[in-house]
């Protein structure tokens, strides 16, 4: 058993690795996306959750999630998500149950209304979380969208 | 010249600039398989900018997880003539733009 997980986590060193020195000798937008690219790395919530170090996110009902309740098509789930918060600089959009959670950033510029529309996929029946990202802190909000087929594989 | 990928919507109504956009993209998450059951590679758009008067007013950064063609609206506080550029890129390195301007039709 021991000698497995030795084997294992040697294989998960060098895949890293590898990773990383690719990252280094591509081009520049590589590294500068670095931090997005762990992200999508994040293969759970609460990972995902870690890496942005926004664990400590309060619940607010300031941030409104609007999304049907029941999705007949996971390949295409209309949610917009807006914040009341004021100085909300940061949305990001994470979907519990995908493969991959985190969804989107959306980086508001200061003329911007901290509100944004799009359609995500979703894998299966899961919370959508909203991050918000205001004055430094994180601030957070979830709804519960059913997923009758899923979007994601298949 | 080739159609361009971005629809472009802009509309203003009390001081607020309504942008809506659609783009025709793939977007493969990398976990689909095609017919011989291999892998399709992740295609997706990871950088969507907009901008107006040359002035960032929002940045995306999208996964796989957006829905195919995708479609996003926002708003932001601009008056007519303000023009809107759309642009975006994706992790295979292509990339397209729109420029519109508020409250004209072409």
């Amino acid at each position: 058993m021991k000698r497995r997980s030795f084997i294992k986590s040697a294989l998960v060193v060098s895949a890293t690795g590898a990773a990383v020195t690719g990252g280094l000798l591509s081009s520049q937008t590589v590294l500068a996306a670095s931090h997005e690219m762990d992200l999508t790395k994040a293969k759970s919530f609460d990972e995902a959750m870690k890496m942005m170090g926004a664990t400590d996110a309060a619940e607010s009902d300031m941030i409104i999630i609007k999304a049907p309740e029941i999705a007949e098509n996971g390949a295409v789930v209309p949610v917009s998500i807006a914040s009341d918060i004021e100085g909300t600089t940061e949305i990001i959009a994470l979907i519990s149950n995908n493969p991959v959670p985190y969804a989107a950033k959306y980086t508001m510029g200061a003329k911007a209304k901290a509100a944004v529309k799009s359609r995500f996929k979703m894998a299966k029946t899961s919370d959508v979380v909203a991050v918000v990202k205001a004055n430094d802190k994180f601030y957070m909000a979830k709804s519960n969208i059913k997923v009758t087929k899923g979007g994601c594989g298949g | 010249m080739a159609k361009s990928t971005i629809k472009l919507r802009t509309k203003e109504k009390g001081g607020l600039v309504q942008v809506k956009a659609l783009i025709t993209h793939p977007m493969d998450t990398g976990l689909r398989r095609n017919k011989k059951g291999d892998k399709i590679p992740a295609h997706f758009i990871s950088e969507v900018m907009v901008e107006a008067n040359g002035e960032s007013v929002m940045m995306a950064n999208w996964t796989g997880s957006i829905s195919k063609n995708p479609f996003i609206s926002l708003n932001y506080s601009g008056e007519k003539g303000d023009k809107v550029k759309l642009s975006w890129k994706d992790n295979m390195g292509k990339s397209d733009s729109l420029e519109k301007t508020v409250g004209k039709k072409k």
